[in-house]
């Protein structure tokens, strides 16, 4: 997973509440493999909203906006990736270029997938989030910085918000570890393990 | 002297590698098993990320969930869906790749994953057995401590590490004692257990099976109840291993042999639970009370004995409950105070994960004999060996011969991931484990059964009571 430090990028403003999981990665579509490369997954990040039945882009849809081509932040409505746990969510976020999503709420799962996959979700209060919105809508193209060694987002009026995260998640994104990256830090131990297991249970030795 | 410990306490401790300061637990995966569904994506993770499965030997796939039920053998290049048959070949390359075991299309130990671990005898009393499904609980039938995961992150964990981090949770025993009257099932045993604690009732807790019933069932039955621990809300289910569990697995192709065997044996021995064994919850249930269960609603707790009659949502005072019954009525196109034996049906299943062992076959097999179906039906059996078994024992003739079509094993209707779809409207009698809304198909209605029970129903067209036939 890459690691995440300062990302400085063009932020769209997707004002929409309740984006679920279902509408990030539309059901059709569970049974799509990603391969290196992903551009099936980018191409199917909020595909619905995105283009129409005839796989025509939607015009008025705001990630259509050519200013918004290299986006790699999205300031969200609220309960973005609520729904299902599809892990693929995650996947097409990350894909499509996001690397921070920042919204007042998001939903669990989501959430945990996306530091997983080493997207970072911030939480900030509605009013703030709803002055971000204003700005990147009135300035299409703008440009934010989210700092997390700092833990901060950097407006496009260069006001600082100061954001909070878990200090183990904090962690594990500077350093691009997933779960197991972090598993793996104990591998000494789970070898030990497994060498005991073999002497305790010889009749499964084989398997092991 | 040692605190007294349960069967599930004991199993659990003996897989802890470390801790953390969250309270998670690092397990060792003594065996995974990996079905076709979602799990390319766990897969394709890996690929990307440049790890390997670290012990390729503790895995074991096996194609079930998208495999058609008919055409074995030209397929998969016979599957039309090509999507379907994507899913089906991915699975295919990704073994190849990973280096991982796997029962494809054509392999004679093909089967419904949770089938075929049992029968191989690869499900042994006290292994960790994690499974990329919800119905992993099956496999605690034997002893084992089985664990659900997802099917991407969890599952790409445990194939790069061979560990889970788990918090461990609380624990319940639901003990069943007493002899079953005749035709009642372990299958209306556990529709009984579902529809006393509601859907969600054993949520949280890892629930242990024990009781004189328990005792005195097949290892078979046994998985048939552990197999609806889900449907609970408990995503372990376990039964401690006794000489019927030594029994059944003694000569399985890949069960321990000669002096392994005794040293397994001696093992398996130490893990029942202590009888001063402390439970978090406890149930208790009297089998002489029980009858043959069905379902008239849109969750497995919405079970009813079937001399009983659709209840009324009027009648009942939790707001809540009320308006979810009167929903899943409207859904089911049933009527509050209608006789559930006065249900018409329009097609029968027997097959799934739940109830399609040999026994069961056997079981349907018993009714069906000399008597034919009146509305469409279909056997799958559960295991391409468990076919094997039923067609040698002439059960496959008793169904052909009664109307039944006999079909290739596969999850197939049950949740209708490869095109075996029960249509909108149509009313299925099913031996399967999930009657939520659309689970067999978008607008389809299920009935949840023993196979006993749905095979009466196919005799009769209506819901059934086996015990009148
Ligand atoms: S038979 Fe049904 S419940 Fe069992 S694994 Fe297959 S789809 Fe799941």
């Amino acid at each position: 997973m890459q690691p995440f430090t300062v990302v400085t990028a063009v932020a769209a403003p997707l004002d929409i509440a309740k984006i679920d999981t279902g509408m990030i990665v539309p059901g059709r579509f569970q049974r799509l493999p990603r391969r290196p490369g992903h551009a099936d997954y980018a191409r199917v990040f909020l595909h619905d909203l995105r283009f129409d039945s005839r796989e025509q882009p939607r015009l008025d849809f705001v990630l259509n906006h050519p200013a918004y081509k290299q986006a790699g932040i999205l300031v969200t409505g609220p309960d973005f990736g609520c729904g299902s746990s599809r892990e693929s969510a995650a996947y097409a976020t990350l894909d499509f270029g996001v690397r921070a999503l920042i919204g007042a709420s998001f939903g669990d799962v989501f959430r945990s997938n996306c530091m997983q996959n080493g997207v970072l979700t911030i939480v900030l209060s509605q009013s703030v989030v709803s002055g971000l919105l204003a700005q990147l809508q009135a300035a299409p193209g703008a440009v934010m910085t989210v700092d997390l060694p700092h833990q901060t987002v950097t407006a496009p009026d260069g006001a600082a918000h100061a954001f909070d995260i878990d200090a183990t998640r904090k962690q594990r994104l500077l350093e691009g570890l997933d779960d197991v990256g972090v598993t793996l830090q104990h591998l000494a131990q789970i070898e030990a393990f497994e060498k005991q297991y073999r002497v305790d249970m010889p009749w499964l030795a084989h398997m092991i | 002297m040692n605190a007294p410990q349960s069967l599930f306490d004991r199993v659990w401790a003996r897989h802890v590698i470390v801790a953390n300061p969250g309270g998670e637990e690092l397990l060792f995966v003594d065996r995974n098993l990996v079905h076709e569904g979602g799990t390319f994506l766990a897969f394709d993770q890996m690929r990307i990320d440049g790890h390997k499965v670290r012990k390729p030997k503790q895995t074991l796939a096996v194609t079930d969930h998208y495999l058609p039920s008919t055409h074995r053998a030209t397929a998969p290049a016979s599957i039309a869906n090509p999507e379907i048959r994507r899913v089906v070949e991915l699975l295919d390359a990704n073994a190849r790749e990973f280096g991982i075991e796997h029962f494809g299309v054509h392999h004679p130990r093909q089967g419904i994953i949770h089938v075929v671990g049992p029968e191989l005898g690869w499900t042994q009393p006290g292994l960790l057995i994690a499974c990329c499904d919800s119905h992993t609980a099956t496999h605690g039938a034997l002893g084992a401590l089985p664990i659900p995961i997802g099917q991407s992150n969890q599952l790409r964990h445990v194939l790069a590490t061979q560990t889970l981090w788990q918090k461990k949770p609380k624990t319940m025993r639901i003990v069943i004692d007493g002899a079953l009257p005749a035709h009642v099932t372990p299958k209306d045993v556990i529709l009984t257990v579902i529809s006393r604690i509601g859907i969600g009732g054993a949520a949280g807790h890892a629930v242990e099976y024990a009781g004189s019933t328990i005792r005195a069932m097949s290892v078979e039955g046994r998985m048939t109840i552990c197999n609806m621990s889900i449907e609970a809300g408990a995503r372990i289910g376990m039964i401690a291993p006794d000489d019927t569990t030594y029994n059944y697995l003694q000569g399985r192709p890949l069960a321990p042999q000669g002096e392994d065997w005794d040293r397994a044996l001696a093992y398996w021995r130490t893990l029942p639970s202590d009888t001063d064994a402390r439970f978090d919850r406890e149930l208790a249930l009297n089998a002489s009370e029980l009858a043959p269960m069905v379902s008239w609603g849109t969750s497995p707790e919405d079970s009813s004995p079937i001399t009983g009659s659709v209840p009324d949502p009027a009648t009942i005072a939790d707001a809540e409950k009320r308006g979810r019954i009167r929903r899943a009525l409207e859904y089911m196109k049933l009527s509050p105070g209608t006789a559930l034996s006065s249900i018409k049906v329009d097609r029968v299943f027997i097959g799934s994960c739940t109830n399609a062992r040999i026994e069961d076959l056997r079981a349907a097999a018993r009714v069906v004999k000399g008597r034919t179906t009146t509305i469409p039906a279909m056997v799958v059996p559960g295991s391409t060996a468990v076919k094997h078994q039923a067609e040698a024992e002439g059960l496959d003739q008793i169904f052909l011969a009664a109307g039944f079509e006999w079909r290739d094993a596969s999850c197939s209707m049950c949740g209708g991931s490869n095109g075996d779809l029960v249509a909108a409207g149509l009313r299925c009698a099913s031996t399967t484990n999930r009657n939520f809304e659309g689970r067999q198909g978008p607008g389809a209605l299920t009935h949840l059964m023993s196979p006993a029970m749905a095979a009466a129903a196919a005799v009769s067209g209506r819901l059934t009571d086996v015990r009148e036939l």
